[in-house]
């Protein structure tokens, strides 16, 4: 998979390249639209990445110019929320967007959905090691015991596998689970989470939810 | 080009110029009219009278001839050139004629008794006429007076009214323009004043003009304005400093942890510390930016809320289970005793409940219960966080809701909301048109948000 970064912002490239680069990415980086837009042009990219505020050729500008010919899913980052520019960005032909400061796991979990392409698959049973949950029963057993959840821990286990081996960010996980669409700083998402560890995997050998320090929560059958 | 002067005391001195000039006109065109009606009334009763004097000199003759050898009788009584005098008989002979500018004779209906009126003829002129009989002779007597010389003098007159009126008008815009100049003295003395009020001299106010009422309540207004904008001036700036202060802690965290990591060589581990503890820094700096960009724009007087019909005991139950992990931690029971319907912005409305709740589990006793209720009274929705705790100071109440106000400046929880929440929540109210109170006693704190139902 082969990603296109245009951002002037020298340590944002520097991280996101690195970044995207650790998980598994091919990544070009241009500095300003122009030399974007010429990068677009000569080569094929699976995603680009875009910030708005660019010197010479703007995000906007170069957005138009991508969707004259390329359908690639882009990804536009802005430091300005104001609900116009993120109405303008999508119009545009935008297929998602992030407002600075975003958290990095929040940025990765958007780049993985839109390089999923195609309609989200709809599982109904999903198995990670020794844990199991049937979404259409409601039904979780792990090690052949049957767990019983509240209906939000189920909901949260439900996220946290439908997202396995991806690292969810506290407000991904509170406006999914909760709707709470506002950052809040209180510790909900921490409370929640141990409780459904309390029941999942405290009295099992093998942990399957871990937290990734700074970042948030991630379900994983770790060896 | 603008036809209207842009001073107002050229303006005055205009309208007070045209005012003068009807006024004058309309006196000058009375007078002007009664006057001249007043000497043609005159004139016609000098040549009735002359008619009659002329009949009662041919009373007095035997004969009309005796009479014209006799002119000294009746010239003396003319005696100027605008006066006419004819004795016709029916044959149409002159037997008397005066007649110095020769005007030819004019042509008459009969008339049995004195009658008035004007000549035909090319020069103005009044003409009175009387037909009598003297013996067998019809006679018909016209005394005439030309017109030219009243007609002069009425002119001449005409001319010194428009010249009248002309000075009157001028004197009228001039004194006008200096009178509207000394009135218009304190608009001055205000608009001086005013100058001399700017950002560093907001505390400065208009004098009262006391003597002027007009002027008296627009400074009056103005001094009002001015203290409003000095408030919001003034939290304007002690919140610019506040929020300085604010971002001041989580950096000197950031640039003393790093500065003393790389000191040394540290483990991985230690790296690890410090980049996990950045982040938690920049999280709050993040949040902090966050609210601060909401209150900016809830506050805005154009904000748009997005107002839907919200079932009460639903978003509370929606909240309740948010919080029920946390609560239970604490070992306090939520109730949900919220009822009825609302018309108002849920993801507002969910956010200000949601940092009430936050506030009610932090400073809620444990094994008590926070109650959330709701009410409607006097057409306002009532909204009620209630908790059972240590009662809020008196002296704080008030001024809870200012941004970054904090009972305990010392207190700085990890997950204090940075001293923005409740000002989240009173500008999410005012945005709504209501408000939000807080009682707080023994009995425990309560805060109630207020919303009116006719806002909606």
């Amino acid at each position: 998979m082969r990603i296109l970064v245009v951002e002037d912002e020298v340590k944002t490239a520097d991280y996101l390249s690195k970044g995207l680069g650790e998980s598994g990415y091919r990544v070009d980086v241009a500095l300003n639209g122009l030399d974007g837009q010429h990068l677009v042009q000569e080569h094929e990219f699976d995603l680009i990445i875009l910030d708005v505020m660019l010197p010479g050729l703007d995000g906007w500008q170069l957005l138009q110019i991508i969707r004259r010919k390329l359908q690639t899913p882009v990804l536009f980052l802005t430091a300005r929320d104001a609900v116009e520019d993120r109405v303008k960005g999508l119009e545009l032909g935008a297929d998602d967007y992030l407002v600075k400061p975003f958290s990095y796991a929040e940025l990765l979990a958007r780049v993985r959905t839109l390089l999923r392409r195609g309609p989200p698959r709809e599982v109904e049973q999903f198995q990670v090691a020794d844990l199991h949950l049937d979404l259409l029963r409601r039904k979780v057993t792990r090690n052949g015991e049957r767990v019983t959840l509240t209906n939000k821990e189920f909901s949260l286990l439900h996220l946290l596998l439908s997202r396995e081996g991806e690292v969810l960010s506290r407000t991904l996980i509170a406006s999914h689970v909760w709707q709470m669409n506002f950052d809040s700083d209180t510790n909900v998402v921490d409370v929640a989470i141990r409780r459904l560890r309390a029941k999942v995997d405290d009295p099992y050998q093998l942990k399957l939810i871990h937290t990734v320090r700074g970042m948030g929560y991630m379900l994983e059958a770790q060896s | 080009m603008r036809l209207w002067p842009r001073a107002l005391s050229v303006r005055l001195a205009v309208m007070f110029a045209l005012v003068s000039t009807l006024l004058l006109g309309l006196i000058g065109f009375s007078l002007y009219q009664s006057l001249q009606r007043e000497i043609a009334w005159r004139d016609d009763q000098a040549l009735l009278g002359r008619l009659e004097r002329m009949q009662a000199l041919l009373d007095d003759s035997q004969s009309i001839e005796a009479l014209r050898s006799r002119p000294q009788l009746y010239e003396n009584m003319l005696g100027n050139r605008d006066s006419l005098l004819w004795i016709i008989d029916d044959a149409g002979q002159r037997l008397i004629e005066i007649n110095p500018t020769l005007m030819p004779l004019p042509v008459l209906p009969a008339a049995e008794r004195a009658t008035l009126g004007d000549s035909q003829s090319s020069e103005l002129l009044r003409l009175a006429w009387l037909d009598v009989t003297r013996g067998d002779r019809r006679l018909t007597l016209i005394a005439g007076k030309l017109l030219s010389e009243r007609e002069q003098m009425l002119a001449a007159y005409r001319l010194k009214l428009w010249l009248a009126l002309s000075v009157g008008a001028f004197l009228a815009f001039g004194f006008g323009w200096l009178v509207s100049l000394r009135g218009l003295q304190p608009v001055r003395q205000l608009a001086m004043r005013a100058a001399a009020i700017d950002v560093q001299h907001l505390h400065l106010r208009l004098d009262e003009f006391k003597d002027v009422s007009e002027l008296q309540a627009l400074s009056k207004a103005l001094n009002l304005m001015l203290a409003r904008l000095e408030d919001g001036f003034a939290q304007l700036s002690r919140f610019s400093e506040d929020l300085a202060h604010e971002m001041r802690t989580p950096l000197s965290n950031l640039m003393g942890h790093a500065q003393q990591t790389l000191a040394r060589p540290r483990s991985v581990d230690e790296y690890q510390n410090l980049l996990v503890s950045n982040l938690e820094e920049y999280d709050r700096l993040a949040r902090m930016i966050d609210s601060m960009l909401f209150l900016a724009r809830t506050e805005q007087a154009d904000a748009s809320i997005n107002r839907q019909l919200v079932d009460l005991h639903e978003l509370v139950e929606q909240l309740c289970e948010y919080f029920d992990g946390t609560a239970q931690e604490c070992a306090i029971e939520l109730i949900n005793k919220g009822s009825g319907t609302l018309v108002a912005d849920p993801q507002l409305v969910r956010r200000a409940l949601a940092n009430l709740l936050a506030n009610a589990l932090r400073y809620g006793i444990p094994d008590s219960a926070v109650t959330i209720s709701s009410s409607l009274c006097d057409g306002v929705v009532e909204i009620s966080v209630h908790n059972f705790g240590e009662p809020i100071a008196a002296e704080h109440l008030p001024r809870l809701f200012e941004r970054f106000y904090r009972c305990d400046p010392s207190r700085n929880q990890p997950d204090d909301s940075g001293g923005l929440g409740l000002a989240i929540v009173r500008s999410i109210m005012h945005a709504h048109g209501g408000q939000v109170r807080v009682t707080s006693a023994q009995a425990g704190t309560s805060f109630s948000l207020l919303f009116p139902l006719d806002s909606a």
